[in-house]
């Protein structure tokens, strides 16, 4: 069985290839367009300025 | 990696084709320059003085990841070996993209700038900078490497002008647009780039699946020329465990990339960071389907045509050349340039970033000033990019194997200590460091012993990396942690 002209198993990998892409998508789009739910914005101000050295 | 003869004869010179490259090329000159003026300081250099909006994001981001690999690589790829690169490196890839989309808040909320930052904190130790900035240089001057090999190449066949020359035109374009407005310069002109390179891809796909009788069409007849062209395993040239490696080291270098890291500590806000991957694995998934079924096209309008090509990087220009008509091949031919040169820029950035941010700073002077930095940045961008400009005039190996060679680098070293450190705040950094190095020499160390033992680099190199993470972890349990951070999430 062919479909667009190419075997099952490999139009598989194509659809999984599109799918594997768009599950980011799917999330941003059901979670915080269609639900609202809102991105956590907790980014701290000041970063800090060097890391002890233990090495 | 052998080094690869180019075939670099040319013929007449096109004054279309060559016309339409100086424009281009003046233009991204032209966006320089006016990034230059809107560069006022190291952080906009570095990163857009964190203002990056989901749109430019968005799209700076697509146009980074179409690069020379994706196409030219890929179609030559596909002309030989069918549509198992699917399989194989472009479902990792995209899966990467949607698994990055849901740890991004965990990269962002740090506030940093690049990965070697993150990795200093995550480990509580400065030298985890200079430790991680060599092999993040290693991966950005390869890919370099490729961008410049993959860009010479088309503009040689296309113009007529030597490859040896144009290597160095293309080059030096790039390297002094960069250096003017670093990440500036870079956003703008991968908008610009990566919205018209998908849509030119899109209408060189719809011209050859027109042109060779519609998209079933097309697939039967390049399963006419070899069934495996067909088959996601290319019907026994790759085995299940040698794809299932592929898919991790591809799936890892999207986590593990400084371009990608630097550009999500640009965004403006965390839902802007998960917004551009969002938007960009859909793009992008769709964008590689259209791409790799014009490969499929090329195939079978080279090989009906009689103009078979033995190095298979040269499968898309000959089809440009000699089998599109000029009106359709000039439109194909801005699409390619635009995702070559807009990756360029993105590396040469990055190597700019990573030599002053995270060597200099570490083993030179720890207190220079944003001006001394900027002046690093530029200074050493310049460096790297007259260095791998002169490495692609002899390139070290086809693109597709480059890029295979810096996939395992960059998953072997850094996907598993970094992440799993993301979430283990408790890890020894110890562990971490010891994690990072054993999977940077492992990985690409058995891909240079020929993979022994039938066992594919990437596990290796990732096995290595998990076995000094959980050693490490309990060996050195008592001693300094990583940094608990100021607010970690708890997811």
């Amino acid at each position: 069985m062919s479909i667009l002209g190419m075997p099952t198993g490999m139009f598989l990998v194509f659809v999984a290839t599109l799918v594997a892409g768009s599950l980011g998508t799917a999330h941003y789009v059901i979670v915080h367009v269609i639900m609202g739910q809102p991105v956590d914005e907790t980014i701290r101000e000041d970063t800090p300025a060097e890391v002890g050295e233990n090495v | 990696m052998s080094s690869v003869p180019l075939q670099t004869g040319v013929g007449e010179v096109n004054p279309v084709y060559l016309g339409i490259f100086v424009v281009y090329l003046l233009a991204v000159l032209a966006i320089g320059g006016w990034a230059y003026l809107r560069t006022d300081d190291v952080s906009d250099y570095w990163v857009y003085g964190k203002e990056l909006g989901p749109t430019l994001a968005t799209w700076s981001y697509v146009a980074n990841f179409v690069s020379a690999v994706s196409v030219i690589g890929f179609v030559g790829s596909v002309y030989g070996g069918g549509y198992s690169i699917v399989t194989g490196i472009v479902f990792g890839l995209m899966l990467g993209i949607s698994g990055l989309y849901f740890v991004v808040h965990k990269v962002r909320e740090l506030n940093h700038i690049t990965f070697p930052d993150i990795i200093a904190e995550l480990t509580g130790r400065e030298v985890a900078r200079p430790i991680t900035g060599c092999v993040l240089l290693a991966n950005a001057w390869v890919y370099l490497i490729m961008q410049l090999v993959g860009a010479g190449l088309l503009v040689t066949t296309i113009t007529g002008v030597p490859y040896q020359y144009m290597i160095w035109v293309i080059g030096g374009v790039f390297i002094l647009y960069t250096v003017m407005g670093g990440l500036v310069s870079v956003a703008w002109t991968d908008l610009a780039q990566g919205t018209l390179m998908v849509a030119t891809v899109a209408v060189a796909l719809a011209y050859m699946v027109f042109d060779l009788g519609g998209l079933a069409s097309l697939n039967q007849q390049f399963m006419a020329l070899d069934p495996a062209n067909v088959a996601p395993l290319g019907d026994g040239a790759y085995t299940l465990i040698g794809v299932a490696a592929s898919i991790v080291a591809f799936f890892g270098t999207i986590f593990t990339s400084q371009a990608t890291v630097v550009r999500i500590n640009a965004t403006d806000s965390i839902r802007t960071a998960k917004f551009h991957l969002a938007a960009a694995g859909f793009i992008l998934s769709v964008f590689y389907v259209m791409l790799v079924m014009l490969g499929a096209g090329t195939t079978v309008a080279l090989n009906g045509a009689g103009l078979a090509v033995e190095n298979v990087d040269r499968a898309f220009p000959v089809l440009i050349m000699e089998y599109v008509p000029t009106t359709v091949g000039t439109i194909i031919i801005v699409a390619i340039m635009s995702g070559i040169l807009s990756t360029t820029d993105t590396r040469l950035h990055a190597c700019g970033v990573t030599a002053a941010h995270d060597l200099y700073d570490y083993f030179v002077d720890g207190s220079a000033d944003d001006e001394k930095l900027l002046l690093v940045s530029r200074v050493s961008t310049i460096g790297f990019g007259v260095v791998a400009t002169a490495a692609a005039v002899n390139p070290p190996g086809t693109i597709i194997s480059l890029y295979n060679w810096r996939a395992i680098l960059l998953t072997s070293a850094l996907l598993v200590p970094v992440y799993a450190a993301l979430y283990y705040r408790d890890t020894s950094g110890k562990a971490v460091l010891a994690s990072i190095v054993l999977g940077a020499v492992c990985g690409p160390g058995w891909n240079a012993l020929g993979e022994p033992l039938g066992a594919p680099a990437a596990f290796v190199g990732v096995g290595m990396a998990i076995l000094g993470l959980v050693v490490g972890r309990y060996a050195w349990q008592d001693t300094t942690s990583a940094s608990p951070g100021a607010t970690p999430s708890d997811d």
